[in-house]
């Protein structure tokens, strides 16, 4: 495409030929002239290098095939897309990860990353607008896409991210050492995943046929792979409801740049979230009410996504209520209103909770029922969550912008394509079904991302669909046109609708709007990667300390935030003391040494408490308003100083302490 | 049966022959990996797909209002048909893993063995016929 042709407006059309600036039908007469003379135009220089009609193909004014119409016009689409990943290259060669400060990866970048993402993000825009692109090119665009979101991580880091995946991998080692489940008896509350353990299981496998050490060997490539599995459910749920390619892969590529919430790292959740949209894709597309006689196919269908849910049911715990919630909302339309489904959901997800899950939940039951209904509390991100520091609070609002954006954007969407929202009505209710989890629980103060994140595939189908012209019926065109607003008719009384155009004067908005949102996710998804980095010297130190700890050993830290943190679970015990009561915390501060030889003391031999220091707690605990890095300074000071402890080990990443035995 | 359609029912239990096989290899081995997932990814969910396919194909998939393009409906089934094979492929591996799990008889190998003998059956499964519709003539061809 030229540059000097808008993306949606042929220059030989005039600005009054668009629908929305049309007063009467007599108006309409000139401008649908010059369209026709435009398509006549255009159709005897597209017909000499291809062989099929371009005319038979247009249904609106942004179909309109571009000007530039040379030998070299169906292979434009890999310049931008081959240009942007060059410059992703580059920057990810050129990339600094060893110093990252409070804005995480987004100051770390070089600036042709950005370069590179804004370049692939109109490339798509102006590849997924033509209808002569086949899908391939708006496949390869999302692809591209998806490397440089969730891979770049990837290829700069050299340890895995994210102290939960980190845990995960504790998780899967603890299986393989114990060969089997264990209860609350033997190990607490990490006992929880064990009654839960479908992904684990399987990862358990994984790393024995793949012959490695741990998880950790390729759980840094988890994002790019949770969000590739994501893809197939996602084009089929979009494809139930309209043929439009521009509307389906725009909102393919709004779900991702929206889906920042971090649940496609390595975790249950990343497989479970797939394969919940695996169900809810069959479900739309075989289970309503135009699929003609029932019986032998459904009893077929039934089996497939029973295998699917009982996948989903003993691996994660919210994604089954999820689940069941978007069912029964499906049954809210008449097209969908078959309770083979939801039944399934419920059953499934009972017999579960009420074997195999029964001792987590009997436990957990009372607080369960006392968060029901308390909407505020559930909403809250509680404490040691809250952003501090210019990086982190810049970074988090990023975030919620973004958030918003795309919401209101599907707010739009919703508003303003009237035929979409009927026809797309199921979309729509299950972009609202998880709403009412918020009344449900906290789930450890993250309901709020979860919700967010169920919404999504609803979500931005109406958000892509705020970005595209709009979708008329056959019977809406001819109301239009008595009422003498219609616009130029391309062949209307062939065709079942007809798109519009948005005005001229914000034809730049979308691509706009497209490139701001993708752009937004990098801060978003990647700001509090200080947090959520290990360096390998970091890693080192704790395998050090756990290499020392012995079956009975208690080790120390103020948070978390730390790689391997759970590594021996089974066997060592680990005490996070800002995740203590606050006044206890403030006695740490006061006399570090002596509270925290006291609170260790009860150690027995052949154990040992350590007490251990790193940059990532530091980091966390800075940028989430808990204690400060010269607070934490203090603390380690004093331990180091005290004659209770000796050092174990110590690198630029932090240090090990022991107490020593008899204080 | 064609040599087309035996290739089709063999191919994922082939898979999975091939990927114990390949546990032979040093750990850590591209090959070995490459075997392993593609088999854990695709052979389970491909030869479940193959047997239930006639049946679930016998009645359209809701679709679009608009029905312009006479491939869309082809390529939307096309899509179904590997998604389910990729989903189906990682639940299957997901329960197996569990009950192996569950009744303290884990190990990688037994994992990907079960799943083999799993899809080795499955080949040698008829297809599931669709049911005839309440119209269809006494007599008449399937």
């Amino acid at each position: 495409m030229p540059p000097s042709v808008p993306p949606s407006v042929p220059p030989s059309v005039p600005p009054s030929a668009q629908p929305s600036g049309l007063p009467g039908a007599a108006a309409a007469r000139t401008p649908r002239r010059a369209v026709v003379r435009f398509l006549r135009a255009s159709f005897a220089r597209v017909s000499s290098s291809k062989p099929r009609s371009v005319a038979e193909h247009v249904t609106d004014l942004a179909d309109l095939p571009p000007a530039w119409t040379g030998r070299g016009s169906a292979a434009w689409p890999a310049v931008p897309l081959l240009a942007a990943l060059a410059l992703w290259a580059y920057a990810v060669r050129h990339t600094d990860v060893s110093h990252l400060d409070d804005f995480g990866l987004v100051t770390a970048l070089h600036p042709a990353f950005w370069a590179g993402l804004a370049l692939l993000t109109g490339g798509f825009w102006f590849t997924v607008r033509d209808p002569e692109r086949r899908s391939a090119w708006s496949f390869a665009y999302v692809l591209g896409l998806l490397v440089m979101e969730r891979a770049t991580q990837a290829v700069l880091y050299p340890t895995p991210l994210y102290s939960w995946a980190w845990k995960h991998d504790g998780v899967i080692d603890h299986l393989l050492t114990a060969g089997g489940l264990q209860t609350a008896g033997q190990l607490g509350d990490m006992a929880v995943y064990d009654q839960w353990p479908g992904f684990f299981a399987a990862q358990a496998a994984l790393v024995r046929l793949l012959g490695v050490e741990s998880a950790s060997m390729y759980m840094a490539w988890w994002p790019l792979v949770s969000s590739l599995l994501l893809l197939l459910p996602l084009l089929l749920i979009y494809r139930t409801y309209t043929e439009d390619r521009r509307l389906i892969w725009t909102a393919v590529w709004l779900f991702y740049v929206a889906n920042w919430v971090g649940q496609d790292y390595f975790s249950p959740q990343s497989v479970a979230f797939a394969l919940h949209l695996g169900v809810l894709a069959v479900v739309l597309r075989r289970y309503g009410r135009s699929g003609g006689r029932r019986g032998q196919r459904q009893a077929v269908w039934t089996v497939l996504i029973t295998v699917l849910i009982v996948a989903i049911v003993i691996s994660h715990q919210l994604t089954p209520g999820m689940l069941v919630v978007s069912l029964l909302a499906l049954c809210l339309t008449r097209r969908y209103r078959g309770w083979v489904p939801p039944v399934t959901a419920v059953v499934i997800f009972l017999a579960w909770c009420l074997t195999a899950a029964l001792p987590f939940l009997s436990a957990a039951m009372p607080d369960m029922i006392r968060s029901v209904g308390d909407v505020g509390a559930n909403v809250e991100t509680g404490y040691g969550a809250t952003p501090t520091g210019t990086g982190a609070i810049a970074t988090s609002w990023a975030a919620r912008l973004l958030s918003g954006s795309v919401l209101l954007l599907a707010l739009a969407g919703v508003v303003r394509q009237r035929v979409l929202r009927h026809r797309a009505l199921p979309l729509l209710l299950l972009a609202a079904a998880p709403l009412p989890m918020f009344a449900a629980s906290s789930y450890g103060s993250e309901m709020i991302f979860r919700v967010l994140m169920f919404m999504l595939p609803g979500a931005a189908f109406f958000a892509a669909a705020a970005l595209l012209p709009r979708v008329r019926t056959l019977a809406g065109d001819a109301a239009a046109r008595q009422a003498g607003r219609r616009g130029p008719a391309l062949g209307a009384g062939r065709r079942r609708f007809a798109l519009t155009l948005p005005g001229r004067r914000v034809a730049w908005l979308p691509p706009l709007v497209l490139v701001a949102a993708t752009l937004a996710f990098v801060p978003s998804y990647s700001g509090k990667d200080r947090i959520n980095y290990f360096p390998p010297q970091e890693v080192a130190l704790v395998h050090e300390l756990f290499d020392r700890a012995t079956a009975g050993s208690l080790v120390v830290a103020p948070d978390r935030n730390y790689p391997l943190a759970y590594a021996s679970y089974w066997n060592v015990d680990h005490y996070w003391f800002l995740e203590d009561d606050k006044r206890h915390v403030e006695e740490i501060l006061r006399d570090p040494a002596a509270v925290l030889a006291r609170d260790m003391a009860a150690v027995e031999p052949p154990g040992r408490a350590y007490v251990l220091f790193t940059r990532g707690q530091t980091a966390n605990s800075e940028m989430n308003g808990m204690l400060d890095g010269a607070q934490l300074a203090h603390i380690r000071t004093s331990v180091a100083a005290s004659p209770r402890f000796a050092l174990v080990a110590r690198n630029s990443a932090g240090a090990v302490y022991t107490l020593r035995t008899g204080s | 049966m064609t040599p087309q359609e035996l290739v089709v029912r063999m191919l994922p239990a082939f898979g999975g022959w091939l990927a114990l096989a390949a546990l032979t290899l040093p750990g850590g081995s591209p090959l070995r990996g490459a075997a392993v997932v593609v088999f854990l990814a695709a052979g389970p969910g491909a030869a479940l797909v193959r047997i239930c396919g006639p049946a679930l194909r016998a009645r359209r998939a809701e679709g679009p209002v608009e029905r312009r393009d006479p491939h869309f409906e082809r390529h939307s089934d096309l899509l179904e048909g590997l998604m389910l094979a990729l989903l189906l492929s990682v639940g299957v591996a997901m329960i197996v893993a569990t009950v192996l799990i569950a009744a303290h008889a884990f190990s990688g190998q037994r994992v990907l063995l079960t799943l083999t003998v799993l899809t080795t059956l499955a080949a040698f499964c008829p297809s599931l016929r669709a049911s005839p519709t309440p119209r269809t003539p006494k007599g008449a061809a399937p």
